[in-house]
């Protein structure tokens, strides 16, 4: 307990002096709860993703960094490796690959770099794992667009 | 600007990759050589050992990925200390405290003789054409300590088998110096030995030869070894600590310096 609060604080002083540094990831902190935090990515470019901000919640357990933090969408999303409903991540960093050198904030680069990079062959939302399986590239570039544009970017006006 | 990548180059080199705090007793992965607080990696070790239902002799370093079998921690400029992965596991009924000694050995200098084991006599006085007794659980011990592993009868009879084939064929050759005789058997079983326990080899080697040439027992070999480096093991030694002394003299009485003694055998 102490040392995931611990850590977590460290993790919380890196974030706000790299503020700058990375400017595709913004990390907050829970005003009253070191184990909740939230994180907006920006889409990678060149991606149906582009030009979307994505919300995350993150839900660090007591073992942190032991144990890896629970990762889901909270905007909408399509792409194979997001449930869509939920907004839980299929990614293995966040179950058996994990290492307790991973921080919050290489966790969101590594979503990031998920978000460019689908694995269709272990889809949690299958409509779009099959789009992609059966070589219909624009139509799932279409589909994901349509939901960045829908639920990723300002509405107008 | 120039402080914060100060700062941050700073926590990079001496901060756990783990906690994120300064690193607390040192210690470091034995194959890659990253380094963690003691406490941090060793409560990572167990998890990950929690996890899998097969028990593992090995961690994968949480920055690299590469495997290490132990932990090094308590570096005091001379000696260390090693946590071994698989001591909680089932394997470590047959890794005992003194495959743990064997294998602490191999991480130090042992200078250039122990107690009063003369290498270059053993040669000089053709002791090497008797075959030694112990050979076989020597260095059946000695593969299982290095490979961590229980099962190494095949790579145990593959080396004997050669140190016997070159004894038998020894006689033949015999015009080269003792000198020459030593440096062949040593390329000899190097060759040998080396698929199976690669950087290990030059040292196995030394220590094998020096166990030859010491003609002691495997228990009277661990006693003078352990002496000698000035270890506290309890296996080895509680029996009563006297006895390595008794034991010394045995070494010279075995080295006979008449080499016709052995021809007959």
């Amino acid at each position: 307990m102490q040392a995931s609060r611990a850590r977590l604080f460290k993790e919380y002083k890196e974030v706000q002096r790299e503020k700058v540094a990375d400017p595709d990831i913004q990390l907050v902190c829970d005003d009253s709860n070191i184990f909740k935090w939230t994180a907006l990515i920006k889409g990678p470019s060149e991606t149906p993703y582009e030009g979307g901000v994505f919300q995350l919640a993150f839900s660090v357990p007591e073992q942190y960094p032991l144990q890896p933090p629970q990762v889901r969408f909270l905007t909408k999303i399509f792409h194979p490796n997001v449930h869509f409903k939920t907004g839980e991540i299929c990614l293995d960093i966040l179950k058996n690959a994990w290492s307790p050198a991973w921080t919050l904030q290489s966790v969101c680069r590594a979503i990031i770099a998920l978000m460019a990079h689908p694995e269709p062959d272990s889809p949690l939302n299958c409509d779009s794992g099959n789009l992609l399986r059966s070589g219909d590239v624009r139509g799932f570039q279409s589909m994901a667009k349509m939901y960045t544009r829908l639920a990723a970017m300002p509405k107008k006006g | 600007m120039d402080q914060k990548e100060e700062s941050s180059s700073s926590s990079v080199f001496d901060s756990c990759p783990i906690c994120l705090s300064s690193i607390l007793e040192e210690s470091y992965l034995d194959q890659c050589f990253h380094k963690f607080c003691y406490s941090c990696i060793l409560q990572w070790t167990k998890i990950v050992g929690s996890k899998h239902c097969s028990r593992q002799s090995f961690v994968k370093c949480p920055l690299c990925k590469r495997k290490s079998s132990s932990i090094i921690y308590g570096y005091d400029g001379s000696s260390f200390q090693q946590h071994l992965i698989y001591q909680n596991s089932d394997n470590s009924v047959f890794f005992t405290k003194t495959h743990k000694y064997r294998l602490q050995c191999y991480y130090v200098e042992p200078g250039n003789s122990i107690g009063n084991i003369n290498v270059l006599r053993y040669w000089k006085s053709n002791k090497y054409r008797q075959p030694n007794q112990w050979l076989y659980s020597w260095v059946s011990r000695e593969i299982q300590a290095l490979i961590q592993e229980k099962d190494v009868d095949i790579i145990v009879h593959h080396i004997l088998g050669a140190i016997d084939s070159w004894r038998r064929n020894e006689p033949k050759a015999s015009k080269l110096s003792p000198e020459l005789k030593q440096q062949e058997f040593k390329s000899m079983v190097a060759d040998v030995a080396k698929p199976f326990i690669r950087g290990r080899t030059d040292r196995f080697v030394n220590e094998l030869e020096m166990f030859l040439a010491s003609g002691l027992n495997i228990e009277a070999y661990d006693k003078v070894y352990v002496n000698h480096m000035g270890w506290k093991i309890s296996e080895i030694t509680t029996e009563d600590d006297e006895e390595p002394n008794e034991r010394n003299p045995l070494i010279p009485f075995l080295c006979f310096s008449d080499e016709d003694l052995d021809e007959n055998t």
